[in-house]
C-alpha cells in the first residue's frame, strides 16, 4: 500500500496545461442488455495525473479502454487532442498512436525479443527507420533500467521488468497521454516499487496519466485528481489531499475504509 | 589405541569393470534383457525378425535384373537358384524406374523437372537460414513461377503473365491507401489482379504469340523442313513432322478461309429474320419457325461453328510458332509418377497454408457476410469426402464449364486438393488463434496497428507456431492423399503400377513394384511436410530470425 | 469448341463460349490430335510401354482413327479413364472417343447418350477356379466365395446367374483387377469371375497356368466396342468406318503386308472401293480417298490386331472364337463398302 510513500516527489515540476487532452460527454455503455457505464463527463487537461479507483466491477477498465477504443462506446462523446472517437478507423488508428496504454498483464509479445517488442510499433506504423527506433528503443530500455535485458525474451524476465519493458514499447510510439490498466496488480509486492517509481518519473516529467490503480499511496503523492467510481458512475472527484482525507460520499467513505483499514 | 581407527597406508589403483558393465554387454543388459519379460520379448522378436528375413532376403537377392518380362525373368531365377525358387523381378524396376519417376514426361527433358526440384532445395534455403543475404528471398517468391516454366515449359508469358498479377496487387497496396483510404485499398488489392488475371492476362498473351508468331512463322517452316530433309528421323517422327510442318504452312490458308466465312456468316445474319436474331441454338427455335427460316438458322450454327474451329486452329499454330523461350510444352498428361504426386502434394502444401490462414481469419471477422462465407466453405469442404472432390474435379466441374472445354485434369486436381488442404489447416489455424490471449490483440491495437499489421507481425506468428504440430501431420496426410487421383485417372505411382502391370510382359507383378513405391514415398514424404509451414511461420516475422522456428523441425 | 485451358487461357474459353461449336471432326483437325480415352491398364488391351507409348487391342482402334483423320497414327492424346470417369470424359467433351472395353447395353446407349459404333471384341464373363478343386462346370459352384471386380456389371451378372440358378454364393469384393488376382491366388476366394478375355490374361501370368482351370459356362454378353457421343452422326459414322474398314480389309484379305501393292488396283472392285482406287467413299465421309488404307497401315486389318494384342501368339493366348470373321463362324462382321 505504501510504497512511495517514504519518497520525495516533487509536485513543482507537474505542471497542468490549461489545454484539455480528453474531452468525455455524456457516455454511455452498454455490455449487452447491462449498463456498464452510465453518463460518464470527465475532461483531462494536459500534464494531469488522474488516479481512477473503485471497487472491481465499478467499470473503471472499461472507462479507460474506451478512451483508446479497446472498447466500443454507444453513446456519448469521447475526444482526445480534439479527435472524435467514432468508427472511422483512420481516427481510432491516429488516437491509438497517440495514447499509450499499460496493461495489467503487460501482453508483450512472447515471440520478439524485448528490443523487437519496444522497436516493432515504431517501425511499422510510424514508418521510423530502424537504427533511429532502435536506439530510441535503447533510450527507453535505459530510463526504465533494463538495457542490459535488450536481447532476451520477454520469458526470461520478471514481472517488475516485463511491466516496465511494457512502459518502455508505449513509450517509444511516443505517447501524449498514457493509459494505466491496473499496472501493479498482477506482480509481487517487491516489484510493485520499481514499476511505479518509473510511473513518478514519467509524471515528473508531465506525461498526462490516467491510472486505473489501488495503490493509494501512488494516488495521494502524483495524482492531481482522484476519481472514484462506483456501479459505472463517477461518484467523487477531488483532489488526492481533500479525497482522502475528507471524503463527501457514503459510498468513497466506505470504499475507504475498506482499503485504507488494514 | 582402539580397535576403530583405521590408516589407508597404500591408495588403491583402477581396476577392471566387471564385464557386464561396459560396451555391448552392458546395452544388451540394459536394454534387451533388463527383466525376464523383456529378454523374453527380445528373442521373441529375433526369431520373428530371423523368419522374416530368412523368406524375404533370399527373395531380395535371388531375383533377376536383366529379363524384359515376367516369364523372362522366372526362367532366369529359376536357371541361377534352382527350379521352384521364389525370386524378386527387379528387372521391372530396371524397366520402369524413370517411369515410375517422372510418368511419361519426355526422356529428353528430365532435367527439367529435376531442375525444379533442385531450385526448390535453393528457395527452401534463404528461409531456413538467416545467415543468407536476404535478397535470396526473391528467388524463393518467384519460385513457383520457375517451377511452373521449367516443367510445363511454353511460351514464358504464361509465368510472367501470372508474376505481373502479383505485382499489380502489391502496387495497389503500396500507392492505393493514400489515394483512396485504407478499405478501398485492400479491396483494390485482391480484385486488380484478378481484373488483370481474367479479362487481360489472356488476350495479351495471345496477342503477344500473333505478334512473335508472324516474325517466327519462316524460320520455324525452314527448320521442320531441314529437320525433315536431314533423314535423322524414323518413320513415325516423319510422318509427325510432316504433320506439322503442313499445319504450319496453312496458316495463310486458314486466315483466308476464317475470313470467308465472316462474310458469309455475316450475310446470313442479316438475312435472318428479326425474331431469331437472339436464338442461339436449335433448341430454342420459335414452334412457329418457317422451313426456310429453320435451315438457313442451321447452316449459320454450321458456320459459325467452323469459325469457332477454324479460329481455335489458328490460336493452336501462334501459340506454338509465337512461344516466347526455348521451353518445349509438355502437357499435363505426360505428368505422372512422384513427379505428379511431389507436384500435387507441393502446390497443395504451399497453397493451402496461405488460403488456410485466411480462411481462419475469416470466420474469425466480425464481417458477417465474410464469415458466414468462411465457415460455409469450411464446413462444406470438411464435410465432403476427398475422393468425392476428386471425382467432381474429373466430372462434374467440366459441366460447369463453357461446353467443350477441357480444363486441364491435373489443374483441376490441384485445385480440389487445395482447396481440401486449405479447410482443414483453416481450422487448425483457428486453434492457434483460439490459443492466443486476448491481450496480444489489445496490445497490438494499443500500439496503432492495423489489422493486417497486427495478424501478421503479432498474431500470426505466434498461432502457426502454436500449430506446427498439427499442421505438419495435416501435410502428411496430404501427401498420402494424393495417391487418391489414382481414381480419377491420373498416372500417379499407384496407378502407374496398375498400367504396368496391363503391359502383357510384366502382367502378374505386384510387390516389387509396391516395395519400390514405398521406398520412395517413406524417402520423400517426410522433409517437405517438415519444412513448409516452418518456412510459412518464418515469412511471417519482421525480421526473420529463423533458428527459433528451426526448433519446429525437432 | 474445345480449347486447352492452363491458368489464364481460362479467361479466353469464358469469353468465347457461345452457342456455336464446331464438329467434332473439325475440332480434331484444329487440335492437331485425336483425344481417346483408354483404359488406365487392362492387360493386351491398353497399357503403356516403358517410353509410354501405348498399345493394345483398344489403343489400336484410336491409333487407326488417328491415322483415318489426321493421317498419322501417333497424333493420339491417350487419356487414362477409370470405370467411374469414362463416361463423364465423353459426355463432357474430354475426350472425342471412348475405346475402353466398355459393354454396349441398352441403356448406355440410349439413356447415357452414346453411340456404340460397333463390337471389337464379344466377350463375356467367365470363372476360374484351382484345378485341385475338381469342380468342372458353373453349375457345382453352390455356396463358393468369389472374388468380383465391384461396380461392373460382372457384379450384377453374378447375382443374376446364381439366382436363376438357385444357388447361393459369397462375395469378396474387390477394387482392382491386380487385388483380385492377388486375393485368388492366396486363396481368400475359391473363384474368380469377370470376363473371359480377362482370366485368359490372368491365367497367362500365373506360375502355374495349368493348376487353374476355366469352366465352360459364359454367363453374359460382354460385346466390347468404341463409343461416341450422341449428336454429331459424321463422327459417329469416321469411328463406325474405320473399324469397318480393318474388319473388311481381313475379310478381302488386305494385310499390312499386301497393302502397297493391293493400292496399285485389284479385280476386286470392293477392295478398289476400300483403298480408294475406285469411287470417293472417303469424301462421303469428309475424308481423302486413302483414308482406309492410312488405318490398314497402321498396324494391319483387324485379324493381325487381334493376333498381335490378344491373339494365340501373345501370352494371354486368346482364341478367336466369337471374334472369328462370320465366314469362319465367328460374329466379325461388317457391313459392305459400296
Amino acid at each position: 500500500m505504501s510504497q512511495v510513500e517514504n519518497r520525495e516527489i516533487d509536485r513543482s515540476k507537474m505542471k497542468v496545461s490549461d489545454k484539455v487532452a480528453i474531452q468525455i460527454t455524456g457516455m454511455n455503455k452498454w455490455y449487452g442488455a447491462f449498463h456498464v457505464l452510465k453518463d460518464i463527463n470527465m475532461t483531462v487537461n494536459q500534464g494531469e495525473r488522474i488516479v481512477v479507483c473503485g471497487p472491481s466491477g465499478s467499470g473503471k477498465s472499461t472507462l479507460i479502454r474506451c478512451i483508446n477504443r479497446l472498447e466500443e462506446h454507444q453513446q456519448g462523446i469521447i475526444s482526445v487532442d480534439g479527435t472524435e472517437l467514432s468508427s472511422d478507423l483512420k481516427n481510432i488508428d491516429k488516437i491509438r498512436s497517440e495514447v499509450g496504454m499499460v496493461f495489467q498483464h503487460f501482453n508483450l509479445f512472447p515471440h520478439l525479443s524485448i528490443l523487437d517488442n519496444l522497436t516493432l510499433a515504431p517501425i511499422w506504423v510510424r514508418k521510423t527507420p530502424k537504427k533511429e527506433a532502435e536506439a530510441t528503443a535503447m533510450h527507453f530500455l535505459e530510463k526504465v533500467k533494463i538495457p542490459e535485458q535488450a536481447d532476451k525474451f520477454p520469458g526470461q524476465l520478471s514481472g517488475g521488468q516485463q511491466q516496465r519493458v511494457a512502459i518502455a514499447r508505449s513509450l517509444c510510439m511516443k505517447p501524449r497521454i498514457m493509459l494505466f490498466d491496473e499496472p501493479t496488480s498482477a506482480l509481487d509486492p517487491e516489484m510493485i516499487k520499481e514499476v511505479l517509481d518509473i510511473m513518478i518519473e514519467l509524471a515528473q516529467e508531465g506525461m498526462t496519466m490516467i491510472v486505473v490503480t489501488h495503490e493509494m499511496g501512488f494516488a495521494r503523492q502524483v495524482a492531481n485528481r482522484v476519481i472514484f467510481m462506483d456501479m459505472g458512475q463517477i461518484v467523487e472527484q477531488n483532489e488526492p489531499e481533500e479525497f482522502f482525507n475528507n471524503p463527501k460520499s457514503d459510498r468513497t467513505k466506505l470504499f475507504l475504509s475498506q482499503i485504507l483499514g488494514h | 589405541m582402539s580397535d576403530l581407527s583405521y590408516v589407508r597406508t597404500e591408495m588403491l589403483g583402477e581396476q577392471e569393470p566387471p564385464l557386464g558393465e561396459t560396451g555391448i554387454l552392458k546395452w544388451a543388459r540394459e536394454n534387451l534383457f533388463s527383466s525376464y519379460g523383456n529378454g523374453a520379448l527380445t528373442i521373441i522378436s529375433v526369431v520373428f525378425l530371423f523368419f522374416v528375413l530368412d523368406y524375404v532376403l533370399p527373395w531380395m537377392f535371388q531375383s533377376s535384373w536383366t529379363a524384359n518380362s515376367l516369364g523372362e525373368c522366372r526362367e532366369q531365377i529359376a536357371a541361377a537358384y534352382g527350379e521352384g525358387t521364389d525370386g524378386a523381378c527387379w528387372a521391372v524396376i530396371r524397366e520402369r524406374y524413370r517411369q515410375l519417376l517422372f510418368g511419361f514426361y519426355p526422356s529428353n527433358l528430365y532435367w527439367r523437372p529435376i531442375l525444379a526440384f533442385v531450385l526448390l532445395g535453393f528457395a527452401i534455403a534463404p528461409v531456413l537460414f538467416d545467415k543468407l543475404p536476404r535478397k535470396l528471398l526473391i528467388f524463393s517468391g518467384l519460385f513457383p513461377f520457375i517451377a511452373f516454366w521449367l516443367i510445363w515449359g511454353g511460351t514464358l508469358w504464361t509465368p510472367v503473365g501470372a508474376l505481373l498479377g502479383f505485382g499489380i496487387g502489391y502496387l495497389a497496396s503500396k500507392f492505393l491507401p493514400s489515394l483512396i483510404g485504407s478499405l478501398g485499398a485492400t479491396i483494390a488489392t485482391f480484385l486488380l489482379p484478378v481484373i488483370w488475371w481474367v479479362f487481360l492476362y489472356g488476350p495479351i498473351g495471345a496477342a503477344i504469340a500473333v505478334y512473335v508468331g508472324d516474325n517466327n512463322m519462316d524460320s520455324a517452316i525452314a527448320g521442320y523442313e531441314q529437320r525433315i530433309a536431314s533423314g535423322e528421323m524414323n518413320a513415325a517422327e516423319l510422318v509427325t513432322a510432316k504433320r506439322e510442318l503442313k499445319t504450319l504452312q496453312s496458316l495463310p490458308d486458314k486466315k483466308a478461309e476464317l475470313a470467308g466465312l465472316e462474310v458469309e456468316a455475316e450475310k446470313l445474319r442479316a438475312a435472318l429474320p428479326d425474331y431469331l436474331a437472339d436464338v442461339k441454338t436449335p433448341e430454342n427455335l420459335p414452334i412457329a419457325t418457317s422451313k426456310e427460316d429453320k435451315v438457313a438458322f442451321e447452316k449459320l450454327l454450321n458456320i459459325e461453328g467452323r469459325e469457332v474451329g477454324i479460329r481455335d486452329a489458328i490460336q493452336r499454330i501462334y501459340e506454338d510458332v509465337g512461344r516466347i523461350g526455348p521451353m518445349v510444352p509438355v502437357t499435363s498428361d505426360q505428368l505422372g509418377g512422384f513427379t505428379l504426386s511431389i507436384l500435387i502434394g507441393i502446390t497443395g502444401i504451399t497453397l493451402s497454408l496461405p488460403i488456410g490462414i485466411l480462411l481462419a481469419l475469416g470466420r474469425q471477422s466480425d464481417l458477417f457476410v465474410v464469415k458466414t462465407i468462411c465457415v460455409g466453405f469450411i464446413e462444406f469442404i470438411r464435410g465432403v469426402p476427398l475422393i468425392t472432390l476428386l471425382f467432381v474435379a474429373s466430372t462434374l466441374l467440366n459441366y460447369f464449364m463453357p461446353p467443350g472445354t477441357s480444363f486441364d485434369l491435373v489443374l483441376r486436381v490441384m485445385i480440389m486438393v487445395t482447396l481440401f488442404a486449405s479447410a482443414y489447416m483453416a481450422e487448425v489455424i483457428r486453434g492457434g488463434l483460439a490459443a492466443l490471449p486476448k491481450g496480444q490483440y489489445e496490445a497490438a491495437d494499443a500500439l496503432g496497428m492495423d489489422y493486417w499489421q497486427a495478424t501478421r507481425l503479432i498474431i500470426m506468428p505466434q498461432a502457426l507456431k502454436i500449430s506446427i504440430p498439427n499442421i505438419v501431420s495435416n501435410f502428411i496426410g496430404l501427401f498420402k492423399d494424393t495417391t487418391l487421383v489414382m481414381i480419377v485417372g491420373l498416372m500417379d505411382p499407384m496407378g502407374l503400377s496398375n498400367a504396368i502391370r496391363a503391359n502383357q510382359a510384366w502382367n502378374g507383378i505386384v510387390w516389387e513394384i509396391y516395395g519400390f513405391i514405398a521406398l520412395m514415398c517413406s524417402g520423400s514424404s517426410v522433409s517437405p511436410c517438415h519444412v513448409i509451414p516452418c518456412i510459412w511461420s518464418a515469412s511471417f516475422r519482421p525480421d526473420t530470425r529463423v533458428k527459433e522456428h528451426i526448433k519446429c523441425l525437432k | 469448341m474445345k480449347k486447352s485451358v492452363f491458368l489464364g487461357a481460362l479467361t479466353v474459353a469464358g469469353l468465347v463460349a457461345g452457342a456455336a461449336s464446331a464438329a467434332t471432326l473439325d475440332d480434331v483437325k484444329a487440335k492437331g490430335e485425336l483425344a481417346c480415352g483408354v483404359s488406365t491398364g487392362l492387360v493386351g488391351f491398353a497399357a503403356p510401354d516403358a517410353n509410354g507409348n501405348w498399345a493394345g487391342f483398344d489403343v489400336a482402334i484410336c491409333r487407326a482413327v488417328a491415322a483415318a483423320v489426321l493421317g498419322d497414327s501417333n497424333a493420339v492424346k491417350f487419356v487414362p479413364t477409370t470405370g467411374k470417369t469414362r463416361f463423364t470424359a465423353l459426355a463432357s467433351g474430354e475426350i472425342d472417343m471412348l475405346a475402353r472395353n466398355t459393354t454396349w447395353t441398352f441403356s448406355r446407349d440410349v439413356d447415357l447418350k452414346f453411340t456404340f459404333v460397333g463390337v471389337n471384341y464379344y466377350d463375356g464373363q467367365g470363372f476360374m477356379v484351382p484345378k485341385e478343386l475338381g469342380v468342372s462346370s458353373a453349375k457345382d459352384l453352390d455356396g463358393a466365395t468369389i472374388c468380383i471386380q465391384t461396380g461392373t456389371t460382372t457384379e450384377l451378372n453374378l447375382a443374376d446367374y446364381f439366382r436363376s440358378n438357385g444357388m447361393s454364393y459369397e462375395p469378396v469384393p474387390i477394387e482392382t483387377n491386380a487385388e483380385s488376382q492377388q486375393n485368388y491366388l492366396a486363396g481368400a476366394c475359391d473363384v474368380y469371375t469377370t470376363d473371359a478375355s480377362g482370366l485368359a490374361a490372368t491365367r497367362a501370368t500365373f506360375e502355374n497356368p495349368g493348376d487353374h482351370v476355366l469352366l465352360p459356362e459364359i454367363i453374359s454378353k460382354e460385346p466390347l466396342g468404341p463409343l461416341v457421343r450422341h449428336g454429331d452422326d459424321q463422327w459417329g459414322d469416321i469411328v463406325r468406318w474405320t473399324l469397318n474398314a480393318l474388319i473388311s480389309a481381313e475379310e478381302l484379305g488386305v494385310t499390312s503386308a499386301n497393302l502397297a501393292e493391293m493400292q496399285k488396283g485389284t479385280n476386286n472392285p470392293e477392295i478398289n472401293r476400300l483403298l480408294g482406287t475406285e469411287g470417293d467413299l472417303g469424301g462421303m465421309l469428309g475424308l481423302d480417298k486413302d483414308w482406309a488404307a492410312r488405318v490398314i497401315a497402321v498396324s494391319g486389318n483387324y485379324g493381325e490386331i487381334f493376333e498381335s494384342n490378344i491373339g494365340e501368339s501373345t501370352a494371354i493366348g486368346l482364341a478367336r472364337g466369337l471374334n472369328a470373321q462370320w465366314k469362319n463362324g465367328g460374329l466379325i462382321y461388317s457391313p459392305p463398302f459400296r
